[in-house]
């Protein structure tokens, strides 16, 4: 037993994997040995995780990934609980469908960060994705429930079809944000594009941003400043061609 | 014993069980989360007849709270759970939704029994509050006309609280009562896990069960302390005393008010008071008995 349990890439790679089902939970009632022979897909081919990482630890909810993962996919897809850290960047549907727990990427993330499973109604359903750098288009697309942070820039189509939960973007955001945005929250710390599908509201202090910034400073350690946390957010609701009960909150720059 | 030339009676105060609630209030300034704090603890001196007792535990810096902001941290007492839910609903509506940028959490986040207060609330919201989940707590934002109010849905309910822990401060003058009561409070004011639910942190109309006087009073004057009616009952005061006030703790745990009784006590042993006192009922109506000669051994 080991307070982590850390997969360390041991070469580059040059194909696409997919890390489905490599989750905290799993690994935290599983020996060293047990995690080593996880099924991974290797181009849609059967490998074990020990093919690919060196594996260290054992029954650990905290799953610490080393190395430039932007070529695997699926990483905390469909994980309940625990911890998942990726040291570097990391591929496409991140967090795809999870219900609960933590991710952490320092690096970049992939297209599709929290979203749905291939066909499912519904994103993620709970838990926290903070992603240091930048994501890629479709982030947290269909969410129902948690929290998506992207501390860089998000692509195209960001919060998509958000049914509830939250995405906070601290860079630039793609066009099309929010389309189609039942209950959820974007909340832009940079100038956006608000649909005109979204009306404005006011311009106000909402104190959920305050708590959340708070949040994301001590929880995560991220460089929030006192203006993302105590400064004036656009608050516009939407998306109208839905119940409306979305919003976009835009951080108001200084004047 | 005595301490410092006062005599410690061989005597203890009976307390009995409650259920506790911590509630974290934050506002823009220190000055908005007292006001609100305040009026959720005004007339809660007594579950006799507030069907709770309340008052603040301490202030907060912005580094303690949730929400980085001042705060303020109040504990709530109740008789059962039904009625502490009751009580924190009412109370947080009426004094936290109700004051300019007062936010509401919870302060017992380990406490596995829950109240639903903030959901309870949210409909004030007509259906255009929205729920926010962060680090697995979830809170209501509930539109005002000021912009928006932020509570968290559920509060930490603990079973093991204790009321009605308590003192009495036998002095030759109302004015040396007066000083050692305060000073009693100052001591006190702060230890965590603590209130003292009356004004200023005093008492000073103690009661006895019942009465002889009319029937069907639950409370009534603890006579045997009054130095006005001194030779008109069975007095419990000494000779040289003219008053007597109480000090009556709250606390979430038997250790926490004997804590705060030992250094309240030690405080009130001062010029012109001549003991200090207990209140109980013979020891049969409150599981807890903490005995003033062990709480200052």
């Amino acid at each position: 037993m080991s307070e982590v349990v850390s997969l360390t890439l041991r070469a580059p790679l040059d194909r696409r994997v997919d890390a489905d089902g490599l989750t905290p939970d799993r690994c935290a009632s599983l020996t060293e040995a047990q995690i080593a022979a996880l099924p991974i897909l290797i181009s849609g081919q059967v490998a074990a995780v020990g093919d690919l990482f060196d594996v260290k630890g054992s029954s650990a909810a905290m799953l610490e990934f080393e190395g430039d993962l932007s070529l695997v996919d699926g990483l905390g897809a469909g994980m309940i609980s625990g911890e998942l850290v990726v040291r570097g960047d990391a591929g496409d549907d991140v967090g795809r469908a999870m219900a609960g727990g933590t991710i952490r990427i320092r690096g970049n993330a992939g297209h599709r960060l929290g979203g749905p499973s291939p066909g499912a109604s519904k994103g993620m359903i709970g838990g926290e994705i903070v992603v240091d750098g930048n994501a890629g288009d479709d982030a947290a697309a269909r969410v129902r429930r948690g929290l998506v942070v992207v501390g860089g820039s998000a692509g195209v189509s960001a919060g998509r079809a958000m049914i509830a939960g939250t995405l906070v973007v601290f860079g630039a955001v793609g066009d099309h944000p929010a389309e189609g945005n039942k209950r959820g929250s974007l909340i832009a710390l940079r100038d956006i594009r608000v649909p005109a599908s979204y009306r404005y509201a006011c311009t106000y202090e909402p104190p959920f941003v305050r708590l959340l910034m708070t949040h994301l400073a001590r929880r995560y350690r991220l460089a929030v400043d006192e203006r993302a946390r105590d400064g004036l957010y656009k608050r516009y609701c939407g998306d109208a061609a839905g119940p409306g009960k979305g919003e976009i909150l835009v951080l108001v720059p200084p004047t | 014993m005595e301490i410092r030339g006062v005599h410690i009676e061989d005597t203890f105060a009976e307390a009995f069980g409650m259920r506790a609630a911590r509630v974290i209030i934050t506002g823009r300034t220190e000055k908005w989360a007292l006001a609100a704090a305040t009026k959720l603890t005004g007339f809660a001196t007594s579950v006799i007849a507030c069907k709770c007792e309340a008052a603040i535990e301490r202030l907060l810096t912005p580094d303690e709270t949730p929400d980085a902001r001042p705060g303020v941290a109040v504990l709530l007492f109740a008789m059962d759970s039904e009625g502490l839910a009751k009580r924190l609903t009412e109370r947080i509506g009426q004094t936290v939704l109700t004051c300019p940028t007062a936010s509401c959490f919870d302060g017992l986040p380990g406490a596995t029994d829950r109240v639903n207060a903030g959901r309870a609330l949210r409909v004030f919201g007509d259906r255009l509050q929205i729920s926010k989940v962060v680090d697995g707590i979830r809170y209501w934002r509930v539109p005002v006309m000021e912009g928006e109010c932020l509570l968290q849905e559920s509060f930490g309910l603990h079973k093991k609280g204790v009321a009605g822990g308590n003192f009495l401060i036998l002095a030759n003058s109302d004015a040396a009562a007066l000083a050692a009561a305060e000073a009693a409070v100052a001591a006190i004011d702060g230890t965590p896990g603590v209130i003292l639910p009356f004004p200023g942190g005093v008492v000073r109309s103690g009661s006895k069960v019942g009465a002889r006087g009319y029937k069907g009073m639950i409370a009534s004057t603890n006579d045997a302390y009054c130095p006005t009616v001194r030779p008109l009952t069975e007095t419990a005061l000494p000779e040289g005393v003219n008053a007597v006030l109480e000090i009556v703790l709250d606390g979430l745990s038997p250790e926490a008010i004997s804590g705060a009784m030992r250094v309240g006590i030690d405080a009130a042993c001062r010029p012109g008071v001549h003991a200090i006192s207990a209140g109980n009922y013979g020891g049969e109506l409150g599981p807890y008995h903490f005995h003033l000669r062990t709480v200052m051994a």
